[in-house]
């Protein structure tokens, strides 16, 4: 039966991140209305009501909601009400993060052109630092370093016009530590 | 006073106020004509239309600023006139001037009026002569002279594209330190956005309020106005939230700024529909710009009045004199819901409409070119509906505003209904403590943390993984086709996603 399938699926917990933040949510238990999942070790119970539109009513902690669901190739997307997820599954950020970067690259966010470039190959620079100025959706964007880093490849130019997704630069840690010297990555 | 036939309507624009535009066209009797750049071949002002005409590529100069393409699609559409909505090519005085050389109704000011009102420098001179109070300020601002300006009025200074509107071009300069290099970057991106690089400096208030008064002109030199709208609420300039009437307004200085428009609207000799914008510090108020155009928030006026000011701008381009509006009832808000990340600073968002709960109710109107399917793309403006709320008082038109907002629901592009929402509901929106720095004292750190929510989000999102809830892949995946073509559908390398494994 469908039910069955959909409940041994269900038995995997995730592991998502939204932002910087990461979670893990397991679904106990579904028959009828009736739901039950453990988020980061914290187990809760509420219903959920399919409707007809591929959304649902989930009511837990003495609250109503109406969600709605979508699979990305590299994300879920949720509305939650007027609000909306991006969750993306736990991957390989762990290790940038063990490398003490936020962030190994400056991507556009935007396709867009490219008006100053404000960092060299080889600059330290410090968390919140302007690094490449683009113009995109007619207004000025100011790219900044999420964390302090040391330029390692400055990859666009002023003039340039970038589309979603190109890195602009490339970043290694500040600090090298025997831990990261033992990474065959970071050289 | 020729009166003049309309019978086929070009409307140069995309998005709600094409669609907009098109059906107020459309209940007159009127044949409409859309244009499209490739980006939008599918969009719904697109559909709407009874005929519609590709008009460049997706960048916006290619297509939507393109006034030869748009011309000539109009000439072969057999159009006798063109309402250019609002941006793009609405307050080009070129344009407008194109149209009129083509033979064709422009559906707004003269290409003369607009041009006086357009920039910013004549218009202030314009505002002076006709006993319009203006805020201190410099024309024409080189470095040097600026920042002697602010050293003698005190920072901060603001600093403004002479050719720029709404918002765009307009940067705060809060030291001396900053100034120069504040005065080339906003030079900068007025000469990229507008094609001119002048820009003039204004005294800042600290917490002033933005009132605007909307005014109609005909060819007889008629002037009405028809109310104000309270648009204090805003973020980075650009207004996110309107209202009307304007709260707390004394009935003196609503009166004093309804004639101080009419003034002005007469001096300019203006004749279709025009909005006076007003920096209001308590009773006092000071000219800031006149939009030469429909506003883009134009409902919250139509629906206290009971009027179409799309109606009223055809029938005025026809030579049509204006009735008198009737008396105006309750209270409009209107929030503007943009493709943007509230939570991350604003970012731009895009994607595809992968579903969509729009609201619905008494005194509920939501302007949309939204369906499922539709694709918002990085090309323009990130506008993607207005939601308006009618009451017969502020306090129902409130309520009812945060009802509908809790509706609406766009999955797959992420946008700011949920803020505006907490933005409606807050205590400080409800007392009406309004001005421009609104958003920046109230909500500049969001959303506040909501355990709840977050847990219903992760739920949603785990049943979503395993195939349990949500849209269907192969459902969604034949619609997404059909309206977006395979190459862009993100269905198609679905089963990327994996369940990550306890191991």
């Amino acid at each position: 039966m469908e039910g069955v399938g959909r409940l041994r699926a269900l038995e995997a917990p995730v592991k998502l991140k939204s932002g910087s933040r990461d979670f893990e949510i397991e679904i106990l238990f579904r028959e009828g209305f009736e739901i039950r999942a453990r988020i980061d070790g914290r187990e809760l119970a509420g219903t959920l009501r399919e409707l007809g539109d591929a959304s649902a009513i989930l009511e837990i902690e003495g609250r109503r909601f109406r969600v709605m669901g979508a699979r990305r190739k590299q994300s879920i997307l949720v509305a939650v009400g007027p609000r909306t997820f991006d969750f993306a599954p736990v991957d390989g950020g762990a290790r940038r993060a063990r490398r003490g970067l936020a962030a190994a690259e400056i991507i556009a966010p935007m396709p867009g052109k490219v008006l100053k470039v404000l960092v060299n190959e080889g600059d330290v620079v410090s968390a919140g630092q302007a690094m490449v100025i683009i113009e995109a959706m007619k207004m000025e964007t100011t790219l900044s370093a999420e964390s302090p880093a040391v330029v390692k490849r400055v990859c666009a130019k002023p003039g340039d016009t970038v589309d979603h997704g190109a890195v602009l630069i490339e970043l290694s840690p500040a600090v090298v530590s025997s831990a990261l010297q033992s990474d065959p990555e970071a050289r | 006073m020729a009166r003049r036939k309309l019978k086929v309507l070009l409307v140069a624009n995309r998005g709600e106020i094409a669609l907009r535009i098109i059906r107020t066209a459309r209940a007159m009797g009127l044949r409409t004509v859309a244009v499209f750049s490739e980006a939008d071949a599918h969009s719904a002002h697109v559909a709407a239309a009874d005929d519609a005409r590709l008009i460049g590529g997706a960048p916006a100069a290619e297509s939507y600023l393109n006034i030869d393409s748009i011309i000539a699609a109009a000439r072969e559409t057999g159009a006798d006139a063109i309402h250019p909505g609002y941006g793009f090519l609405s307050e080009r005085p070129e344009f407008a001037r194109a149209v009129e050389q083509a033979g064709l109704i422009f559906v707004g000011p003269r290409a003369d009026v607009m041009a006086q009102l357009g920039d910013k420098i004549s218009a202030r001179k314009l505002a002076i002569a006709a006993g319009v109070p203006v805020v201190p300020g410099l024309e024409a601002a080189a470095p040097d002279a600026a920042c002697e300006f602010a050293a003698r009025e005190g920072f901060p200074i603001l600093v403004k594209a002479a050719a720029g509107g709404g918002g765009r071009g307009m940067r705060v300069v809060e030291s001396a330190e900053v100034c120069v290099a504040a005065l080339e970057a906003a030079s900068r991106e007025a000469l990229s956005a507008f094609g001119d690089g002048r820009v003039f400096i204004e005294k800042y208030l600290a917490r002033p309020r933005h009132i605007e008064v909307q005014f109609l002109g005909d060819e007889k030199g008629n002037i009405v106005t028809m109310g104000e709208r309270d648009c204090s609420i805003q973020r980075r300039h650009q207004k996110i939230v309107e209202e009307s009437p304007a709260p707390h307004l004394s009935n003196t200085a609503r009166d004093a700024m309804l004639a101080a428009a009419t003034r002005l609207a007469r001096a300019a000799g203006y004749t279709n529909a025009g909005t006076a914008e007003f920096l209001v510090d308590g009773d006092r108020f000071y000219f800031l710009e006149v939009n030469a155009r429909l506003q883009v928030e134009h409902p919250i006026t139509e629906i206290r009045f009971g009027c179409d000011l799309v109606e009223e701008q055809l029938k005025i381009a026809c030579g049509e004199e204006i009735a008198p509006p009737s008396a105006p009832r309750g209270c409009a808000i209107e929030c503007r819901i943009n493709a943007e990340d509230a939570s991350a600073g604003f970012r731009p968002a895009i994607g595809i409409v992968l579903d969509l709960r729009v609201p619905a109710g008494p005194g509920v109107r939501f302007d949309t070119h939204l369906a499922r399917g539709s694709e918002v793309t990085p090309f323009y403006d990130g506008l993607l509906g207005k939601l308006i709320t009618y009451g017969s008082d502020r306090k129902q038109a409130r309520a009812r505003m945060v009802a509908a907002l809790d509706e609406l629901a766009i999955l797959g592009v992420t946008n700011t209904a949920a803020f505006l929402r907490d933005v409606i509901a807050s205590e400080a929106f409800g007392a009406a403590d309004l001005s421009t720095r609104f958003i920046e004292e109230q909500f500049s750190h969001w959303p506040s943390e909501d355990q709840a929510l977050t847990e219903a989000a992760l739920i949603a999102a785990s049943l979503t993984a395993s195939g349990a809830l949500g849209i269907r892949p192969t459902e969604a995946a034949a619609q997404l086709t059909a309206a977006d073509g395979a190459d862009r559908s993100p269905w198609k390398a679905l089963g990327g996603f994996e369940l990550w494994k306890r191991q």
